[in-house]
């Protein structure tokens, strides 16, 4: 089961309403045979950007970050649910990611483009083309007529 | 005269030259010397420092939960973001600062058309007016 984050945004409820939803939310989970590793509170504060759910513009949201572990096939089914409920204005769900250490290649970047590699490439690969600006035509190559206009 | 001269020369020499050479292997003292002013191996002392963006160098990962962090590489004027030429970033960290800042607007964490008007204080990373490369905006 791969791990998800599921971002949630709330509308604006009384604390003991919040708690009843976000209990719904996890159940949700559970049926469907997932677990939840952690939930993040973000908080609650004024959206970017006001949004239209169920009928209602809602300008302020309670942020939520569900950690969770659940079958792949789960998820759209998951959406699906949350988009009905009346609470939740807004989600995604994105694949959690792992911190990789790559070493910093700014100094290969920053070199002159004759000492790039990705430069060099592209010469190398231009060598193996046709260069559209000397390519003269052969009259000689069997038509009888110039197939282009003069 | 003078040729003469360099064939004697040559003629004492040559016959001499075998003695210090056993000698050489006797004395430890003019192996020393020798040692002192032959070539040291060591690495180029003149060597500049690989230099890393900052990201890479204080190990951050972006994330779309940070966006404090992400609306540093937004323009406070129009939201839009800077490129890898004004952020000074190497390439794959540019692309995650893009993508996370992509979730980040989209899950409502952060504006597409402005800069949180909180973070506007916040220090700058980089100069949006020097960029590496001429840009034309």
């Amino acid at each position: 089961m791969p791990t998800y984050e599921l971002a949630l945004m709330l509308r604006t409820m009384p604390k003991a309403e919040l708690k009843t939803t976000l209990k719904r939310v996890s159940h949700h989970i559970f049926s469907r045979g997932g677990i939840i590793r952690n939930i993040e509170n973000l908080g609650f504060r004024a959206m970017p950007y006001k949004t239209s759910a169920h009928g209602v513009v809602h300008r302020e949201a309670n942020y939520f970050v569900f950690k969770i572990d659940t079958p792949t096939r789960v998820v759209a089914d998951l959406k699906e649910e949350y988009g009905r409920d009346v609470d939740i204005i807004r989600q995604r769900v994105y694949k959690a990611t792992e911190e990789t250490n790559t070493n910093c290649t700014l100094e290969k970047e920053l070199l002159p483009p004759a000492y790039r590699k990705e430069v060099q490439n592209m010469i190398e690969e231009g060598k193996t083309q046709v260069n559209k600006f000397t390519y003269k035509f052969n009259y000689n190559s069997g038509l009888d007529y110039y197939p282009f206009q003069k | 005269m003078a040729l003469l001269k360099t064939i004697l020369t040559r003629h004492f020499l040559y016959t001499p030259r075998i003695v210090p050479t056993i000698t050489r292997f006797t004395s430890t003292e003019s192996n020393v010397v020798a040692d002192e002013d032959a070539p040291v191996d060591m690495q180029n002392p003149f060597k500049k420092e690989q230099r890393q963006c900052i990201l890479c160098q204080l190990k951050i990962t972006p994330d779309y939960k940070n966006y404090r962090l992400l609306s540093q590489f937004q323009s406070p004027y129009s939201g839009r973001i800077y490129g890898r030429h004004i952020t000074g970033l190497c390439k794959t960290k540019q692309l995650q600062v893009e993508a996370e800042i992509r979730k980040a607007q989209n899950c409502a964490y952060m504006p597409y058309f402005y800069k949180d008007k909180t973070f506007l204080k916040d220090p700058k990373l980089f100069d949006p007016e020097n960029p590496i490369r001429s840009h034309r905006f």
